[in-house]
């Protein structure tokens, strides 16, 4: 499989500089075994911090137990499933997995196809809800642009679905999604939608 | 983007109708429509080949009809 590589930009958030960046079109082996050896222990420690503070589990970063091994691993051939990562520095810095079988609920384009997004996760370090300054700023907003790149690509005219982790709903709802409420059918995640008009929006932004 | 080869498809006129309603009533082209049967088709057929089942619910009576892949 060839895997499409542009170049992107982050920010280092201790210096303000730009950091150049790859944004890949897949989620190969270097990223699980990032994802494995690096990520791991980041998180490890920063549930450690957590335990340690008495910080209640409902409080804790939400995807701890995300195992992207086994995510990739599930849809390993499938054409329904797409992944992407960011690469910066040598390091994994940010994944992503959408699904592409999915409808809109969103009543101005409901039963449409969308690129629904599966899974997004930043790796630990660039994570300010995890207390240190984060290390690289713009990773999410890059794999949830590319998500909706994908979207007008497919033909899908920038629709884009996905449930939210409670820590996350602020910063969906920032970008200008509609937040379609809790779904009880999907763990009472929040339920969000970009349209049409939505992610033209937002694309012409970033 | 990754790169697309082009192919040629006949296709009968009932089945032309069913893909130009399909176009239309979800907003994406014909190639579109295309690509998304094989995605399902593809997805469905991995899933039966492990040994699942494919089944259909009706929300209001919660009566559930299998599908048969054969």
């Amino acid at each position: 499989m060839t895997v499409d590589v542009s170049t992107i930009y982050l920010l280092d958030v201790a210096t303000g500089e730009s950091v150049e960046a790859e944004l890949r079109d897949a989620i190969e082996q270097a990223q699980l075994d990032d994802w494995q050896t690096k990520w791991q222990p980041a998180l490890l420690a920063v549930l450690q911090d957590l335990a340690r503070k008495g910080v209640p589990m409902l409080q804790w970063p939400q995807s701890w137990h995300w195992n992207w091994a086994q995510k990739t691993a599930r849809v390993q051939g499938l054409l329904a499933f797409r992944g992407f990562s960011v690469v910066a520095r040598g390091e994994t810095q940010g994944l992503a997995q959408v699904d592409l079988t999915k409808a809109s609920r969103e009543p101005s384009q409901v039963g449409k196809p969308l690129v629904y997004l599966d899974y997004l996760e930043v790796a630990p370090w660039n994570r300010p809800e995890f207390g240190a300054a984060p290390r690289l700023r713009g990773v999410g907003s890059a794999l949830i642009t590319a998500a909706a790149s994908l979207s007008l690509d497919e033909g899908f005219k920038g629709r884009l679905g996905l449930h939210s982790l409670p820590q996350a709903d602020a910063f969906y709802r920032k970008i200008g999604m509609t937040d379609l409420g809790q779904d009880p059918a999907y763990q009472n995640l929040r339920y969000f939608e970009m349209t049409v008009e939505q992610a033209r929006a937002f694309l012409e932004e970033e | 983007m990754t790169a697309k080869r082009t192919m040629t498809l006949n296709l009968t006129d009932a089945e032309m109708r069913v893909l130009d309603e399909l176009s239309v009533r979800k907003d994406i082209t014909k190639t579109a429509v295309l690509r998304q049967a094989l995605r399902l088709y593809q997805t469905i057929d991995a899933r039966v080949e492990k040994g699942e089942k494919l089944l259909f619910e009706n929300e209001a009576t919660k009566e559930k009809a299998e599908l048969m892949l054969l």
